[in-house]
């Protein structure tokens, strides 16, 4: 009987003693999750286990030493400023990196074109966020996990649940709750104006007369359009603003902006991984092209041709007074040896309208291909350049850095568009990261070009572009307003 | 009496005469078939599958008919962008014959530092596609074209009109892009076909009292059928496949106003990644070409049965 009993507490002990275990343990998977706090620094998680007695990157590098490297990005600052940067990793490694540069359409092609020949080019790869869906489903990039639970390659220094913006990391490189990147730049666009037109006595006057109120940094749209109004003297070659109406991405990322400050979006989802109903055709969105088709009659006759390169060298030679651009392609235009208005510009949030204080975030990630020849020394240089050191170091030199602390080195906070850029951040809507995310942006970009060559009207060409979303995604997005 | 060859002797000339020649034709079939028929059956086969980059669970499974369904029912970018590069051919193509021809004749008959002259006039049709792209891009800019400053100053260009930006112009201009890239090409071919013409039929007409317009219609054009159907033929399938220039010049916009086929095909393909529909498209291409081949090689063969029944009469 006392040995029955005796067993039997020795059995509840265990059980209790387990359950205690459990309880205290965390799985890799709920370590790598990033809390759902928007943009606050998470809390630390635990560091691997088990962790090295001290651990180096020469020492977790030793293995791959002599090992080459290959990735691809889009050929612009951020990536400029990395290759400077890959000289000092060489040197302390051994492992040497080789980096393709592209124009963005070129720099996601070829890595399709890679990617479904499995032939292993690139070891890993910067591919912009709205690819990450049909990557992970088609199953061409690895989780992270592996790595980061490895003790030899894991620097413990290296937080990202604490280090990163959160949301930021969730929107660009996790997917249906995996982490499968680190954001190689956080993108968002917001507004770039002249501040010294903006504060010449002569025009605050003028438009004071005219308008009835002090001339100002536009926070809504009236005032936006009202500025470009102001500003439109076609005789002088000197414009109102200019919109990226060319058949191309950038057209598509800018309505982007006015869409969400309108109160409309592409889809009914809350975040990128999910499908939902089409709501593209919503009034919302076609008062939003409307207002952005508008805005043509104060830009310059080939606005229905440009770009963000058209928009940027069109600032830099001073013939616009506003745009909505990017935070990447700042650097370049403060530049003074390649801007004439360097110093002489102001930036903040995109104008707001129903939809309140919004923007839109997009990013390039580093990802790791699951055909990759070296991927672990692949992950010791992306965690490497993921360090403060490396990311202030890209930051100062045109990129666009994931890290809050980063923001709070005093060098950044000098930067004229840093508080703009984070300003926005903190605002940021998710897009979705579906796999039929591309193709989407495909429909919605011919959809909007014909608009604004006025061959369709915003209703058409929005309630078009509905239909074949829908029809692309199927019963998980059904139309939710009628199209004609 | 012919002494009759031994069997080894037949077989060795069997061999010599046919297999040799057999043997010489191997590695151009063989590279005919990799880089021709091989591509062309894969495109074929990948039309009735479902094949995505870009998609999970389209992995290349048959699915019959259903892409062709679906370019002849539920794909109005598709047939719009089929009328547009009806339109870019029939222009450009025209418009290169007449002024080609047109040139050909003067350069024959009038000029005498011909070689000079056609040199010079060579230059567009050896220039990249894509640096003549680049090139008009340059030039035709929005804002600080050089042409379109001009333009503007004798009021052929509104202050406020931009070549590519505008619907209605972008599809001409390229025209006027393709026509001058492309003419001295019809020019080059051409000349040669009428510098090769011989001078009899043209001396006994003027014995006839035949005018210059009596002989170019009733000897020069005939004469020059076979040659004029191989510069159509040419330059046809060319521009049924123009790319490069559209799409560095306008990317297939503004909305859908220069989307020809081939720049539609490669959107489809390598943009949307959807394979299996992009061989239908393409395959699309293919059957156009085809049939502009056809017509071709039915109006070479007319002209030479003609001539060669001339050549019985006389």
């Amino acid at each position: 009987m006392i040995d029955d009993r005796c067993r039997y507490s020795v059995l509840v002990a265990s059980l209790l003693a387990g359950v205690m275990l459990l309880a205290c343990s965390r799985s890799p998977e709920t370590e790598n999750k990033p809390p759902e706090t928007a943009n606050q620094p998470a809390q630390p998680g635990p560091a691997p286990a088990p962790a090295p007695k001290v651990w180096s990157l020469a020492s977790a590098a030793a293995p791959y030493r002599g090992v080459a490297l290959r990735t691809i990005g889009e050929s612009l600052p951020p990536l400029e400023a990395m290759a400077k940067l890959t000289e000092k990793f060489e040197k302390s490694t051994g492992i040497e990196v080789t980096i393709e540069m592209y124009e963005h359409s070129e720099a996601v092609n070829k890595v399709m074109l890679d990617l479904n020949s499995r032939r292993g080019r690139y070891d890993f790869i910067l591919q912009p966020h709205r690819e990450l869906g049909r990557f992970v489903t088609n199953k061409h990039v690895l989780p992270l996990d592996r790595f980061m639970n490895d003790a030899k390659l894991r620097d413990p220094s290296f937080k990202p649940g604490e280090q990163l913006y959160q949301k930021q990391w969730k929107e660009i490189s996790w997917y249906d709750g995996n982490v499968y990147g680190f954001p190689f730049t956080a993108l968002t666009m917001y507004l770039w104006y002249r501040v010294d037109l903006l504060e010449d006595p002569q025009e605050r006057a003028g438009f004071a007369a005219k308008y009835g109120r002090e001339m100002a940094v536009p926070t809504t749209w009236q005032q936006y359009s009202d500025l470009a109004a102001w500003f439109y003297r076609p005789d002088k070659k000197f414009y109102g603003t200019a919109i990226q109406g060319k058949r191309h991405e950038a057209l598509w990322y800018e309505w982007l902006n006015v869409l969400y400050s309108f109160g409309g979006d592409m889809l009914d989802i809350e975040t990128g991984s999910e499908c939902g109903p089409v709501v593209v055709n919503s009034p919302e969105a076609i008062e939003a092209l409307e207002y952005y088709k508008g805005l043509m009659k104060y830009s310059p006759p080939d606005t229905r041709n440009y770009f963000w390169d058209d928009l940027m060298a069109l600032m830099q030679q001073g013939k616009v007074f506003q745009v909505l651009m990017w935070n990447d392609a700042t650097y370049a235009v403060e530049d003074a040896k390649q801007s004439k208005v360097a110093g002489k510009l102001g930036f903040a949030v995109t104008p707001q309208g129903k939809g309140g204080k919004v923007g839109q975030v997009e990013g390039w990630t580093y990802l790791i291909p699951a055909y990759s020849k070296h991927p672990e020394a692949a992950y010791l240089f992306i965690q490497w350049m993921m360090a403060f050191e490396q990311q202030l170091e890209q930051h100062l030199n045109g990129g666009a850095s994931s890290r809050p602390d980063v923001y709070a080195d005093p060098k950044v906070s000098e930067i004229s568009y840093s508080q703009a850029s984070m300003d926005t951040m903190a605002v940021a809507r998710p897009k979705p990261t579906i796999p039929e995310s591309p193709q989407l942006t495909e429909i919605l970009v011919r959809e909007l070009s014909i608009a604004l060559a006025g061959k369709k009207t915003p209703k058409q060409a929005l309630d078009t572009a509905a239909r074949e979303m829908s029809q692309l995604l199927g019963s998980c997005a059904p139309l939710k307003y009628p199209v004609q | 009496m012919k002494k009759p060859k031994s069997i080894g002797a037949a077989l060795a000339t069997a061999v010599w005469d046919r297999g040799v020649g057999v043997a010489f034709l191997v590695p151009g079939l063989i590279l005919l078939t990799v880089i021709l028929v091989g591509p062309f059956m894969t495109t074929i086969g990948l039309s009735f599958t479902d094949l995505s980059y870009a998609l999970p669970d389209r992995d290349g499974n048959f699915v019959g008919f259903d892409n062709y369904r679906r370019l002849m029912r539920d794909d109005p970018v598709f047939w719009q962008s089929v009328i547009t590069t009806l339109q870019f051919v029939a222009v450009a193509v025209a418009v290169e014959f007449v002024l080609g021809f047109a040139v050909a004749l003067l350069l024959s008959a009038h000029i005498r530092r011909r070689r000079v002259v056609l040199t010079l006039f060579l230059v567009p049709m050896m220039l990249a596609p894509v640096a003549v792209g680049l090139i008009w891009k340059l030039m035709l800019q929005g804002d600080f074209g050089m042409l379109t400053h001009y333009l503007r100053t004798v009021g052929l260009l509104g202050e406020q009109t931009a070549v590519f930006s505008d619907p209605d112009l972008a599809l001409a201009a390229v025209i006027l892009i393709d026509i001058w890239q492309w003419t001295p090409f019809v020019t080059l071919v051409m000349l040669a076909g009428l510098l090769s013409l011989p001078r009899e039929p043209y001396e006994a007409a003027i014995m006839d009292g035949a005018g210059r317009f009596r002989i170019f219609r009733d000897i020069t054009v005939p004469l020059l059928r076979p040659v004029i159907a191989l510069v159509l033929l040419l330059r046809g399938i060319d521009a049924f496949k123009e790319f490069d220039k559209i799409y560095i010049l306008t990317g297939g916009g503004p909305g859908t106003a220069t989307e020809l086929l081939s720049v539609y095909t490669w959107r489809v393909n390598f943009r949307d990644w959807d394979l299996g529909y992009g061989a239908v498209c393409a395959f699309m291409v293919y059957l156009v070409v085809l049939i502009l081949s056809a017509a071709c090689h039915t109006a070479m063969t007319y002209a030479r049965g003609a001539s060669g029944n001339e050549g019985r009469r006389g």
